[in-house]
């Protein structure tokens, strides 16, 4: 059930029409990418921070604020410059992790998807204000979008490989009681 | 070779009728699909194997887990009646649904031949 990163990634790359020519824009791009990540963290995390269960969970730990709003900035960079491989093996892998991390932590699709929202609002008017073309915003929405479904998606088939793990079920049994137990709602 | 999933039919449906206070029986994959099955009325076969093997396999985990060694069956008692689960190798599990009559020493005894009339067949 565990997804392949790399197929996936190159599956959402192929339905949401990333292309070359995204890829060069992005990456003409990075230096500002990176000058803005940081404001762009702080957006997202005092947007799950306003939840007050969210925020317990941001804070559970010391210091766990502080190193995932680092990997929001890396991963924010990371867009506009698609890693070492050009938004192949190793940056599929690095949003296989986060969603992962997501999983480990507690932070569901419920809470990422609103502040991913407040995160593209906001990079829209940077990318105004600062006279940035619409192509670009166009080519950073889809590798958002990209990233997002991957990082949700990693979320369930992580949450699905950790029941199998606990219960030994059989992938196919664990599908079968899915459909049966929704068939029932 | 193939499954003869009628003689399996047969050994269930023997099974059944054969033993005292056996009210239904089920063979079922670890998939949870329905190999064959003698359940009452009303019984929804799909969701019974399902549940049957995902129950077995969580006592396994649990067996495994508590240090319990290799589970024999998983056995739930009701106020209605039992069901008790039971390994018939890798690819196979029984389940055995019995009124609260039912006089346990004879019902293991019943189970385990049949078991070992299954594995026969599966084998």
């Amino acid at each position: 059930m565990v997804l392949d990163p790399h197929d996936f990634m190159a599956k959402m790359a192929d339905r949401i029409s990333f292309t070359s020519e995204d890829r060069a824009l992005l990456k003409s791009s990075a230096s500002w990418g990176a000058e803005i990540a940081p404001d762009m963290a702080d957006r997202f995390y005092s947007f799950l921070g306003r939840d007050e269960e969210m925020n317990a969970i941001l804070n559970a730990s010391e210091g766990r604020i502080h190193r995932l709003r680092e990997t929001f900035v890396d991963w924010f960079a990371e867009m506009f410059t698609g890693m070492e491989d050009d938004w192949g093996t190793s940056y599929a892998d690095r949003r296989w992790r986060i969603g992962l991390i997501h999983v480990r932590i507690g932070i569901g699709p419920q809470h990422v998807v609103p502040a991913m929202a407040v995160v593209v609002q906001a990079v829209g008017e940077r990318l105004r204000a600062e006279g940035k073309s619409a192509a670009l915003q166009d080519s950073l929405s889809k590798i958002c979008m990209i990233d997002l479904a991957f990082i949700e998606q990693a979320y369930v088939e992580v949450t699905a490989a950790a029941v199998l793990k606990e219960t030994g079920w059989t992938e196919g049994l664990f599908r079968r009681l899915i459909t049966s137990g929704a068939g029932t709602m | 070779m193939a499954i003869n999933t009628e003689k399996l039919g047969i050994v269930l449906q023997n099974f059944v009728t054969a033993t005292s206070d056996v009210q239904g029986a089920a063979l079922v994959t670890p998939d949870g699909l329905p190999l064959a099955a003698s359940l009452p009325g009303g019984m929804d076969e799909e969701r019974v194997s399902a549940m049957s093997a995902a129950m077995l396999s969580l006592g396994e985990r649990i067996g495994q887990e508590l240090a319990r060694g290799g589970v024999d069956r998983i056995y739930v008692e009701g106020d209605k009646g039992y069901g008790i689960l039971t390994s018939c190798g890798e690819d196979a599990v029984l389940l055995v649904l019995a009124d609260q009559k039912a006089k346990q020493g004879v019902l293991m005894l019943e189970i385990k031949r049949a078991v070992a009339e299954i594995k026969l067949i599966l084998n």
